[in-house]
């Protein structure tokens, strides 16, 4: 009917989507002209500001007011955070910045003895070929008191300390692909930026990828710590609540903590378990570390990532000594299976209430997905078989004849035609 | 991936599977047989691995064949096939409503950490991508294939608007059209946004009690269950209804 009328209004509708692209481009030009100022919390700057809020950050504090940790991180209801005590508290009121927590147990995180020994000073050899990914979300994160600011776009003092980590798990004979894209500009689409990359890693077939950033709390004391004698950062790690990996990650996050504890003890910050999934659903051994703050100088973070990197091998399963055999499958990855089948069920169940009504009619409806929807596969394999008698005279009979023959393939079109009752657009 | 034992090999796979059982029920929704949809999802699969580089340099471009081009052939054949130059442009308009909203978020929270501006940081942003795709394309064209074409190309035009960016900040940077492949934010954004107009749609019905009889072509109420249509006059024509019998004959 409107055949005719069709292709110029498809390319009418092309031309809006470049014109509304020219506006938006227009738009952020005229964006980046701006000067960045300073103040965070108001509507001009909120929409208009290049600035960092490095400096801005929330306390956690305990009932009785102590404080528990900062992170620049905003903080919600239901976080969760590990201490470097390994005492387990959540978040249960917010108050400005301030984020009020309950303690809800202590968390008793154990290595294998025979992981890891204290005392092995002597780095361990990995054995066979195992693959580690290193990527940076936020290139442009850097360490004031070295670099003079805290943000270089595309060249973040984080790159070097991801240089450093790499090279550390290189010495014991890990392979380690650093990946130094550019996700600039450091925003929200970071993460949908860096997700390319993290894929990207786990098809050349990394074992686990680590998402290195720093934080942003002003005081450099709280990440510094003084270990074997040289002054590094301590390092936090952060697990994402979003997805189905979580406690899967969250499981490695403790046996990292746990082999850190027992070997460099105060390394490791904490493990915060907050809102997001920083790409974290596309593996189950996949970590973001925070090293440090921004005030923090360079070499500090350099020295806590190089302790760090020291006890990633035998966590993962492939340090040289005997004991220690591949990654263990944990109650957690048993937890993530479980996780995801159960919201499949709850999900399409509570789907298929709500699009029939009722009970009795959600249930005829899975009979419906099970016999109709899928009925063009099934069908496919059955139009191999002959559904009439004379297969031999049709293989080796005419075209024509087969033509015929699959025209009459009738009992196929009953399920097709109630099928497209809901193939609804 | 060697490191990987049966618990968490068990958890990639269910995964995986849901995942493109999933896809494939979206896919089946848009003109396609049940086997073109799997053909596309295997091609989908083999594609992720395959990025075509454009530029190289400063500014690094590419596009992924899984999780760029196909989902891009993909989202032209729908608006090809659509019914009506009216649809075709709610769907044009959801995308460029959907890619405006998305830039407006990355521009707001641009230069902070992610977590900063309040209220966004509750759900991670690879979420914001299906949810507002999927809540704009209903919007606007309350249709399910909108929602497609709307994510596929929404995401894919802030790729477009990143280039620029880099062009003109003279940044170094990586625009990897669609490449995470199949797992990629483009593609996902157009699975979930079409779950989620199913949803909305379904529940929407579900509360004023039945669909929308009045004023829809015939082809669509043909295929709703109940009383038989009077047969239109011989001199009659159903304007608007030739998309419902096209998509039946080919599916």
């Amino acid at each position: 009917m409107k055949k005719a009328k069709r292709p110029r209004r498809f390319w009418l509708g092309i031309l809006t989507v470049f014109t509304a692209l020219a506006l938006v481009t227009i738009l952020a030009l005229h964006e980046s002209y701006r000067e960045a100022t300073t103040t965070v919390f108001n509507l001009k700057n909120l929409l208009a500001s290049q600035a960092h809020t490095e400096g801005e950050y929330s306390i956690l504090v305990d009932e009785q007011g102590r404080i528990l940790d900062m992170m620049s991180r905003r903080v919600y209801l239901n976080d969760e955070f590990i201490a470097a005590d390994n005492h387990r508290y959540k978040v249960i009121r917010i108050e400005g910045n301030r984020a009020i927590c309950r303690e809800i147990g202590i968390e008793q995180l154990s290595l294998d003895k025979s992981t890891l020994s204290p005392d092995a000073t002597a780095p361990v050899q990995a054995r066979g070929s195992q693959v580690i990914g290193v990527y940076h979300s936020h290139d442009d994160e850097s360490y004031v008191p070295t670099q003079g600011t805290e943000s270089i776009p595309g060249s973040g003092g984080i790159l070097q300390v991801g240089t450093s980590f790499a090279n550390r798990l290189r010495s014991m004979g890990l392979t380690v692909i650093v990946d130094q894209t550019s996700h600039a500009p450091h925003d929200d689409a970071a993460y949908r930026r860096s997700r390319r990359t993290a894929t990207g890693l786990l098809q050349k077939g990394a074992a686990a990828i680590f998402d290195l950033h720093r934080d942003g709390v002003p005081d450099p004391t709280f990440y510094r710590r003084t270990i074997n004698g040289q002054n590094v950062t301590m390092i936090r790690l952060v697990v994402g609540r979003e997805n189905q990996n979580m406690s899967a990650n969250l499981d490695f996050a403790k046996r990292l903590k746990a082999a850190a504890d027992t070997r460099y003890p105060g390394l490791i910050r904490g493990i915060f378990i907050g809102a997001g999934s920083y790409n974290q659903d596309l593996s189950p051994r996949a970590m973001l570390l925070e090293v440090g703050t921004h005030t923090n100088t360079l070499a500090e973070a350099e020295g806590g990532v190089t302790l760090f990197a020291d006890i990633v091998p035998p966590v993962l399963g492939v340090a040289a000594q005997p004991a220690a055999s591949r990654t263990t499958s944990t109650t957690a990855d048993w937890k993530g299976v479980l996780f995801v089948i159960l919201a499949v069920v709850l999900g399409g169940g509570a789907f298929l209430i709500i699009s029939t009504g009722s009970w009795e009619k959600a249930v005829s409806r899975l009979k419906q997905v099970t016999s109709i929807e899928w009925v063009n596969l099934l069908g496919w394999r059955r139009a191999k078989r002959p559904l009439l008698p004379g297969l031999k005279e049709r293989e080796a009979g005419s075209f024509k004849k087969k033509v015929r023959y699959d025209r009459k393939t009738a009992p196929e079109s009953l399920p097709n035609e109630e099928r497209a009752d809901w193939q609804k657009d | 991936m060697t490191g990987y034992t049966a618990g968490v090999l068990m958890l990639v796979i269910i995964f995986v599977l849901v995942y493109f059982g999933l896809a494939h029920r979206v896919l089946d929704r848009l003109y396609l047989s049940d086997r073109a949809a799997l053909a596309l999802i295997v091609a989908m699969i083999f594609g992720s691995f395959i990025n075509i580089p454009i530029t190289s340099g400063r500014v690094v471009t590419s596009v992924n064949v899984g999780g760029g081009l196909i989902p891009l052939g993909l989202a032209v054949y729908v608006l090809y096939r659509a019914g009506t130059g009216r649809e075709v442009g709610r769907a044009m308009l959801g995308a460029v409503i959907t890619a405006g909203v998305l830039s407006g978020i990355n521009i707001l929270t641009r230069g902070r950490e992610a977590w900063n501006v309040y209220g966004l940081s509750l759900l991670d942003p690879i979420y914001y991508y299906p949810l507002i795709a999927g809540l704009v394309a209903y919007l606007v064209g309350r249709s399910r294939r909108a929602a497609f074409v709307g994510a596929i190309l929404g995401v894919l035009l802030l790729d477009g608007i990143d280039l620029i960016y880099y062009l003109r900040t003279g940044l170094r940077g990586t625009v990897a059209f669609g490449g995470a492949g199949i797992i990629d934010v483009t593609f996902m954004a157009a699975v979930i946004a079409v779950l989620l107009a199913e949803l909305i749609g379904e529940a929407r019905e579900r509360i004023q009690g039945g669909p929308e009889v009045s004023k829809r072509p015939r082809s669509l109420l043909a295929g709703l269950r109940g009383a038989p249509l009077k047969p239109l006059p011989d001199n009659k024509k159903d304007n608007g209804g030739d998309q419902g019998e096209k998509s039946k004959e080919t599916s």
